[in-house]
């Protein structure tokens, strides 16, 4: 919490070729982190398994993770040869639908921090940038966006359009989860509108659109990045709980419809082989990102680091 | 600022979001693909029902009109008839906020002090077995899959040991027998209540911890604190008078913060255990379609969430004599 509030105080970045330049001592700082190294270990892991989600279905139809039945089986099976996880209430194959939710998991993830991040460093930059009645309008606006509860917001939202897609899923989750960002990004803003060479740029004559992106998103991008990490671990819980609740894609699997299955078809006493592997997966899952968020956290925020090495 | 008008601006800021949020409904529902009666009337109706719900909602007025008798009939409390009840809206919400109000305010203060008197004598016994394991404990808690932690946690304390009910609220025989005292009522509701509380608990407990403890390290390097050390004053006075009250500022900042991410966690929670509350009538209801009764648990909701924001904004005020708004 204080760390947010404390960043505004660092010293200056000279642009984002400077950055990239010093992303190689970045990464040797992140490197010396052990739980951070833990988090990517992780996160490597899942992108494996949904590499790995392509090929089940190749070896044999009947592994395909939505409409593959085994013909032999039509009931829930425990771990054997033919299926390493066991097989669901309709005999589909745990293992292959565990790769295909760590592909949707990332994707969904992924893609709904990236576009929320986008919208809350526009937002963040322009309230900061142009302050006075912009500031006032956004920053209320984020206030309310901020209190809502993103996963009963997403339930009206459904009861009134239907079933969600999941590309429709990952723009509401992105609109709901800008504001947070926004917030941290108009405060670095705020520090970032009174530095020497912003005002240096805006005598020689740069229009506000020049100033904001060539000179100050630069140094703002190190944080919104910070912030996709927290985004991503979000947005998958959002759409687990969702799916969990019945609501999800119908099209396609996700961790959270694995469980919901267990549950609703009431295996979740006779089937730790089917209840255990969905929620293992969302919370390593969860736990990546964070352990990756917070040695990023260290490595852009050199105050934090001094404390961890103190102790 | 006083702390009255500190709680009327506060207050005046609280309706104009809610305005902006009962607004945003009411655009959402009428700009539906459906047909706009759909969303207050059912298909079992009978021709004579719909045309009286069609006058309570001036649906054939103009959208201006609808949108003023919308606020009105919000103001009035008439939120319509459920379509899956057969009963006023109001009437079933009634009914079940005070049951989410519950078990949601008890698990709420329960881990947040918890959380705080943890992190506190982490921070305290930093570097020792203690502070390691508990840390590494919350860590792992606080990224359980909440709906997965509580199917693991039915099935284990609830079918295998058989110590709780599986879901539910109440045991109906000990209710319904006029022998039974209120101490048996209250103890069966608390039977009942364990479990999900217990869910609840395991999932955010952690981060308060965590957020303590960080805190609390930080506070513990300040000058103050130097100085009553300096003056001999006992440990226990130092970290707990001293120390713990600043360091819990933040934590009360992000017991705000993650209001709705805790909203929704107590409807999923709710959903599980069947807990007869407002967060498992929302997801009900959207699952039956009965439009008017979601439209009116997310705004009871909504409601509850500004509510409670205020109260951690009193909190904090209490907390740090600073502020005087």
């Amino acid at each position: 919490m204080a760390s947010s509030r404390d960043r505004g105080k660092e010293k200056p970045l000279g642009g984002g070729a400077h950055f990239l330049r010093h992303l190689g001592e970045n990464w040797a700082i992140y490197r010396k982190n052990r739980m951070g190294m833990g988090g990517l270990g992780l996160l490597v892991l899942f992108g494996l398994m949904a590499l790995a989600s392509f090929v089940p279905p190749l070896l044999d139809p009947m592994y395909h993770p939505m409409n593959g039945m085994d013909p032999e089986i039509d009931t829930s099976t425990g771990p054997s040869a033919r299926h390493l996880l066991g097989t669901d209430f309709m005999g589909r194959d745990i293992l292959s639908q565990l790769l295909t939710g760590a592909r949707v998991a990332l994707l969904i993830g992924v893609s709904a921090a990236f576009m929320a991040v986008a919208i809350g460093t526009m937002v963040g930059m322009v309230a900061g940038y142009f302050g006075g009645i912009v500031d006032t309008l956004l920053m209320r606006l984020a206030d309310i966006v901020m209190v809502l509860p993103g996963l009963l917001v997403i339930l009206i939202l459904s009861s009134v359009a239907g079933q969600l897609s999941i590309w429709n899923l990952v723009l509401i989750i992105a609109l709901l989860k800008w504001a947070g960002v926004s917030r941290i990004i108009r405060s670095q803003t705020l520090s970032l509108k009174v530095r020497p060479y912003v005002e240096a740029a805006r005598v020689a004559g740069a229009s506000h659109t020049r100033i904001m992106f060539r000179h100050m998103l630069p140094n703002v991008l190190p944080l919104s990045f910070l912030y996709m990490t927290f985004g991503v671990t979000s947005a998958i819980l959002i759409e687990a709980s969702l799916s969990f609740l019945g609501f999800g894609d119908p099209s396609t699997v996700s961790w959270g419809m694995m469980l919901q299955w267990v549950w609703k078809t009431g295996h979740m006493f006779k089937a730790p082989y089917w209840l255990l592997p969905p929620g293992i997966c969302i919370s390593l899952i969860t736990l990546a990102f964070y352990l990756i968020g917070r040695a990023m956290d260290e490595v852009l925020n050199p105050r934090l680091r001094k404390e961890v090495l103190e102790q | 600022m006083n702390l009255r008008k500190f709680l009327l601006v506060r207050s005046g800021q609280i309706v104009v979001t809610f305005w902006i949020i009962l607004t945003l409904l009411f655009v959402l529902f009428r700009l539906a693909p459906s047909d706009p009666l759909s969303v207050v009337a059912d298909s079992l109706m009978s021709e004579e029902e719909i045309q009286i719900l069609k006058a309570q909602f001036g649906l054939d007025e103009p959208l201006h009109r609808q949108y003023l008798l919308y606020l009105w009939n919000f103001i009035r409390g008439e939120f319509g008839t459920s379509f899956h009840y057969r009963q006023p809206v109001v009437e079933i919400l009634g009914d079940r906020l005070p049951k989410t109000a519950l078990l949601f305010t008890t698990a709420t203060v329960l881990y947040a002090l918890a959380g705080i008197s943890m992190g506190k004598i982490l921070a305290w016994y930093r570097g020792s077995l203690l502070d390691s394991g508990m840390s590494f404990l919350g860590l792992l808690t606080h990224t359980f899959f909440l709906p997965w932690l509580a199917l693991l946690l039915i099935w284990v304390f609830g079918y295998k040991l058989g110590w709780f009910p599986l879901s539910g609220m109440i045991s109906p025989e000990i209710w319904l027998d006029p022998e039974s005292s209120l101490l048996a009522k209250f103890m069966d509701v608390l039977h009942h209540m364990a479990l999900p509380m217990g869910v609840l608990f395991l999932t955010h407990f952690g981060g308060y911890m965590l957020v303590m403890r960080t805190t609390m390290l930080e506070t513990l390097r300040e000058d103050y604190i130097l100085t009553a050390r300096a003056k001999g004053l006992p440990e226990k006075v130092i970290r707990n008078r001293h120390a713990a009250p600043n360091a819990s500022l933040p934590v009360v900042t992000s017991l705000g913060l993650s209001l709705a991410f805790s909203i929704n966690g107590g409807a999923l929670t709710e959903t599980i255990f069947s807990w007869p509350g407002l967060g498992r009538e929302l997801v009900a209801s959207v699952a039956h379609g009965d439009y008017p009764l979601a439209q009116a648990a997310f705004l009871f909701i909504a409601a509850f969430v500004l509510v409670a924001n205020l109260v951690v904004d009193v909190i904090y005020a209490y907390l740090d004599p600073r502020i005087r708004y």
